[in-house]
């Protein structure tokens, strides 16, 4: 049974390859759940409840794709965890406007694109949970962190607005904000600028990925259908 | 000239006599190709035509095994609604199969 109170059913999680996505992937697993990830490259993971697609989560089509296909071989979608994400930590002066574009497609078009198709899937059952992934970049205003953030900033206001335009499908949309979980994305973040943003949360510690797991538990239960367009950032950041 | 298939017009006027139970719209029980849908006396408010346009994505794409997106850029920036009628409907699916 899993810690989320709600009876395991299916789950789809974007970015399973590695790092945070592919530890959520290996926990709700464990806990009985069938995960359907995805990533532009092919995964090791191997499991008989997990299945995996290698896509750009900006294809439109490719990402229509999938979440038919996860509907069509296990009928019981019930959550969806936008995780898969890119950074790109610069100065402004030196971001090419390519690389900027690039974030955006991942983090913003492709999250925007798994919700619009599970919420396609969705509509009729009577229940759904989206979780966004956001950064404590955003609220904290991070220097060098211009394309990262703005493109989260973007994710937070398509959580609230799609928690309005899904609340009629009893599907509900929240994001987390995590703090830096040690993950290929902190590679190359030098330890001085780390140590500052770590000084600046509530509570100054990296964060685990049990963290990350106990707050997507609660957006996952089914008593948490009363909560809906809510960002929560760990480490006790606020915006 | 778009050929009409019969499947893709049967497709879509059952999806619309359904949608016209699921959500008692009179009007789409006894459908036909020129019933107005979307736009000035149609019978579809917005969250209906939501509906529609993934019932129709849904049902095209199990009959034909081709994804197919009704609400793309084309859809939205034409001059007039792919969404009007059953039969502007149809049309707008064979243009993207």
């Amino acid at each position: 049974m899993s810690a989320s109170n709600q009876l395991p059913a299916s789950l789809i999680i974007t970015g399973s390859r590695k790092g945070l996505g592919r530890a959520l992937a290996e926990y709700y697993l464990q806990l009985g759940w069938q995960v359907a990830g995805c990533s532009r490259d092919t995964s090791d993971l191997e499991h008989p409840d997990y299945r995996h697609y290698c896509l750009d989560v900006a294809d439109e089509v490719a990402v229509s794709q999938m979440v038919s296909s996860v509907q069509r071989e296990w009928g019981n979608l019930y959550g969806l965890i936008n995780n898969a994400g890119i950074a790109s930590m610069n100065h402004a002066v030196l971001t090419p406007a390519a690389t900027f574009n690039r974030i955006l497609a991942t983090n913003t078009t492709g999250s925007f694109l798994f919700c619009r198709e599970f919420a396609k899937r969705l509509r009729r059952e009577s229940s759904g949970r989206i979780i966004n992934f956001s950064t404590v970049a955003e609220p904290l205003c991070l220097e060098g962190e211009s394309a990262y953030a703005a493109s989260k900033a973007a994710v937070e206001s398509l959580t609230r607005i799609l928690a309005r335009e899904f609340a009629p499908f009893s599907i509900t949309v929240n994001a987390i904000g995590p703090t830096p979980i040690d993950t290929d994305l902190l590679r190359g973040v030098p330890k001085p600028k780390l140590d500052d943003l770590l000084r600046r949360q509530a509570i100054p510690r990296m964060g685990t990925i049990a963290d990350l797991c106990n707050a997507t538990d609660f957006f996952l239960r089914t008593q948490s259908d009363f909560i809906t367009g809510q960002v929560l950032y760990l480490g006790g950041v606020s915006a | 000239m778009t050929q009409t298939h019969p499947p893709i017009e049967s497709i879509v006027l059952s999806t619309l006599r359904q949608l016209g139970e699921d959500f008692d719209l009179p009007a789409l029980r006894e459908v036909n190709l020129s019933t107005p849908l979307f736009g000035e006396g149609g019978a579809l408010d917005s969250m209906s035509l939501v509906h529609l346009i993934a019932d129709l994505e849904e049902a095209v794409s199990e009959s034909s095994g081709k994804t197919v997106i009704l609400a793309d850029e084309r859809a939205m920036s034409a001059r007039q609604s792919p969404f009007r009628t059953p039969e502007t409907l149809i049309a707008a699916i064979h243009e993207r199969l």
